[in-house]
């Protein structure tokens, strides 16, 4: 019996002999009534969430620092921070100002200087960002409450470059934090959202807990994921992190922990199937699974090439691989757009059907593939990573390609893909990574369908084609012009093969019931979640 | 004696300097980034390469060595490149819940192994024997996870009497204490008392056969006294050694114990700090290990001392 199937079994057994709802907390949950304990998809390891990108991150610093912008469930920017804004008739100048009576966790007032030097940390490190500060004028605080950003061309996007819950968010911190270099970490945590980070109670790598913030005035509309009232129904909440998705399961049908971020698919029957557990999709817009190939050398240099693998990519071998029999959980995406949003295009997405493994011998023999060796890096320990590159490495082998497989870990993957030498001096061909769908609604911090030569995502793919239709979406005046552009854009991506994706996945949650408020979302939203 | 204890405590620097030196330059030569795991998935190649300036990666091995060596030798183990908190910091919240695991299994492991050891070299050859080391072998035989798992089902999940995971500090009381650690040390125990247990009956069938047990036996001793007081400290001297070698291991080597049940231990730090490439973190650890293994060593030589009068250093 292998590790996997022993969890699931031994797990499994546990559900099934505790009749009667299992058993009963074997923590005292009176002292703990006010307190959810939560567990993360991963270890917060850092916290500063312009620095570090990574999603737990952001996740975290979303309870402590607030936004000007909030992202609704309707992808559309609204007001958080901001009290109103003004823009010119020219659309060169916007003029801000910010609600009354906003404090930081230290009982300072939030003031447009703070907003100014948290604006311009964050514009170092963001991809919207990054194109606000090249057509940037002047960013200037007015008086306390409000602040100018001048621009030398319009920026149609500005309301969503503050509102997006992409990583990094736009997060506004006191000036003296703000003011840290981008490319280093702060070292004092203190924001205006509705929870404190109580620093002197983290344990990297253990626990990480929150507390209410008595002076954070919420909203009065209703909350809708980053928008509205951030009205926070319990005093406390603990960060706990769990190496271990069998002991995770225990403990939640134990009810020593209240809620589970991201349940092992393995683990989910067990816990659906337990009285006092809830279980639904955790963020409805998922994840876009993909191997990116490296386009400056050869094969994949080599157009046809790229076109022979996506012409014989079975999308549901690697879904069955992620997922397993869940239908629930996935579907084909012939494309590269997060399904069931507003911009959503399958146009040009044909090559992604064919699933041909002749016509992918016949192309790869039309590119003149000499046996070049395909260095394919796998993360073992990340377990989408791996099932991915199994998929991969069969599929290569199946059309005639010479695989040369490194399994290795997320560690070595994250600094090899960053080298430009040709696969044989310690570069690479291909790696296996997943994109959260929220990224993949349009191209405004979609890094990876970027083709732009020597700036683009690790890959490197040179595709103007792409590039053009990302400035036609960037200026799109509607939202008939932005599906246009999108449509165009999904073409040329799949027809150049800008990397290679493999299928859309969803993953679940899991909550005791004595637990209400959850919703499905990008990231786990704690505002409106109270504990019985 | 002391000049002894001072003599091998000296001779632990050098030691200790070539670990350090071994482990900065494995780390050197492995593959991997830090700056690449901090900047996240989505990060671009610029990104990466801004923040490895930033921590000072791009600089050479030797000053980067140096620089560390030159602050260790004042008690500075560094800063965490994630947490920016003190290596010393890291690590002195982890000691508690491992060295509280360690106490309990071994206490756990000594108990039943020796007593275990002793009887079955007593009836050696009949099921007694035999139980006791089949069960020996099943304990050393099953992986930890297996144990841990099937613990936590019955006496977690079923039969709810003690929690299937968490740390509760001994500030926090005996009990709390004690409740979270019982499935963990009992767990990590059987593995222990599996050595422990088969050590001690070899070194007892040894002693038992010799002229002077004979002697006791024939001047009208007891069973009890003959095993307990004449055969056991004379046999005592691997069973001290394979436990001090436990002592060691079990520092570093609970790692699967502190996943299954998370506990926050070492082993957990240094596991998360080897997949993140957390230099300073793994030095420090690395470096508080080696000198937890010569000081077990060293008590072990000082305990020969106290058993065997005619070890003399």
């Amino acid at each position: 019996m292998d590790r996997r199937t022993f969890l699931k079994s031994a797990t499994g057994a546990g559900a099934l002999a505790a009749t009667g709802g299992l058993s009963m907390p074997a923590l005292s949950q009176g002292a703990a009534a006010k307190t959810l304990r939560f567990v993360p998809q991963a270890n917060l390891a850092n916290f500063d969430p312009i620095w570090g990108t990574q999603y737990v991150v952001r996740n975290a610093a979303a309870l402590v620092w607030d936004t000007l912008y909030g992202i609704d469930d309707k992808f559309q920017p609204q007001r958080q921070m901001v009290e109103s804004e003004e823009v010119s008739s020219d659309g060169l100048t916007w003029t801000f100002k910010l609600r009354p009576g906003l404090k930081f966790h230290d009982g300072e007032p939030v003031l447009a200087k703070d907003v100014v030097q948290s604006l311009v940390r964050w514009s170092a490190r963001d991809p919207m960002g990054l194109m606000l500060r090249a057509i940037q004028n002047e960013l200037v605080a007015v008086d306390d409450r409000s602040w100018k950003w001048s621009l030398k061309q319009p920026f149609p996007k500005m309301l969503l470059a503050l509102a997006k819950n992409n990583a990094p968010c736009s997060f506004i911190m006191p000036e003296r934090i703000a003011k840290t270099d981008p490319f280093q970490q702060i070292t004092e945590y203190v924001g205006s959202g509705p929870m404190k980070f109580l620093r002197n109670e983290w344990v990297p790598g253990a626990k990480a807990v929150f507390e209410k913030f008595a002076d954070y005035v919420p909203r009065s509309e209703q909350a809708n994921w980053l928008a509205g009232g951030k009205k926070m129904l319990v005093d406390r909440i603990e960060w706990v992190i769990m190496p271990d998705p069998a002991t995770a399961a225990a403990a939640l049908q134990n009810g020593e922990i209240d809620w589970w971020e991201t349940p092992l698919a393995d683990l989910v029957p067990v816990l659906k199937a337990n009285k006092n557990i809830n279980v639904d999709i955790g963020d409805p817009l998922g994840n876009i699974g993909a191997f990116r190939m490296n386009h400056l050398h050869p094969p994949f240099n080599n157009l046809k090439v790229r076109q022979a693998v996506l012409t014989a990519l079975n999308q549901e071998d690697y879904m069955r691989a992620l997922v397993g029999e869940d239908d629930k959980l996935w579907k084909p995406l012939p494309g590269f757009f997060t399904p069931g949003t507003p911009l959503y295009t399958e146009q040009g997405g044909d090559m992604l059907k064919m699933r041909n493994i002749e016509a992918a011998k016949k192309l790869l023999a039309e590119a003149g593939y000499k046996g070049e060796p395909v260095v394919c890096v796998v993360a073992q320990d990340m377990s989408a990573t791996k099932a991915m590159g199994d998929v991969t490495a069969d599929l290569l082998k199946r059309i005639g390609m010479n695989v040369d497989f490194v399994a290795t870990d997320w560690g070595t993957v994250g600094s090899r893909r960053a080298q430009k030498t040709g696969p044989g001096q310690g570069g690479w061909s291909m790696f296996h990574t997943w994109h959260a769908g929220a990224d993949c609604i349009n191209p405004a911090s979609y890094t990876a369908i970027r083709a732009n030569g020597d700036k683009a995502w690790f890959g490197w793919p040179d595709v103007p084609g792409v590039e053009a239709e990302v400035t036609n979406w960037f200026n799109a005046k509607d939202i008939a012009e932005e599906k246009a552009a999108m449509g165009r854009l999904n073409q040329a991506a799949v027809q150049n093969v800008v990397y290679a994706p493999t299928g859309f996945y969803l993953g679940y949650q899991a909550w005791r019931k004595n637990v209400s408020g959850v919703v499905s979302g990008p990231l786990p939203f704690f505002w409106g979640v109270s504990k019985a | 004696m002391l000049a002894f204890i001072v003599r091998r405590i000296i001779t632990t620097i050098p030691v200790m300097a070539f670990v350090a030196l071994f482990v900065f330059s494995l780390l050197y030569i492995a593959p991997g980034d830090p700056a690449a795991v901090i900047a996240g998935d989505q990060a671009t190649p610029a990104d990466v390469e801004k923040i490895r300036l930033s921590l000072g990666l791009d600089r050479p091995y030797l000053i980067r060595f140096g620089e560390w060596l030159f602050r260790v030798l004042q008690g500075d183990l560094g800063t965490s490149i994630f947490t920016s908190l003190p290596v010393t910091q890291l690590i002195s919240q982890r000691i508690e819940p491992t060295v509280s695991l360690m106490v309990l299994t071994l206490i756990f492991a000594v108990v039943i192994a020796v007593p275990m050891g002793v009887i079955a070299a007593w009836k050696a050859g009949t099921w007694v024997d035999k139980s006791a080391m089949a069960f020996a072998v099943l304990g050393f035989s099953i992986p930890v996870f297996v144990v841990g798992y099937l613990l936590a089902y019955v006496f977690a999940l079923k039969l709810d009497w003690l929690p299937v995971q968490g740390y509760t500090p001994l500030s926090e009381g005996l009990w709390p204490w004690l409740r979270n650690l019982i499935l963990p040390s009992v767990t990590l125990g059987l593995v222990y008392i599996a050595l422990i247990a088969r050590i001690t009956r070899a070194t007892m069938l040894e002693v038992l056969q010799q002229d002077y047990i004979r002697t006791a036996r024939s001047k009208g001793l007891g069973q009890r006294s003959v095993l307990f007081l004449h055969a056991l400290k004379n046999a005592a001297i691997p069973i001290v050694t394979i436990i001090g070698i436990g002592i060691a291991l079990l520092i570093g080597g609970a790692v699967v114990t502190e996943s299954v049940f998370a506990i926050p231990g070492l082993g957990r730090l240094t596991v998360d700090a080897i997949l993140r490439r957390d230099y300073p973190v793994i030095q420090g650890v690395v470096l508080m290990f080696s000198f937890v293994y010569v000081l077990v060593n060293l008590i072990i030589d000082l305990v020969y001392t106290l058993l065997d009068p005619r070890i003399r250093y």
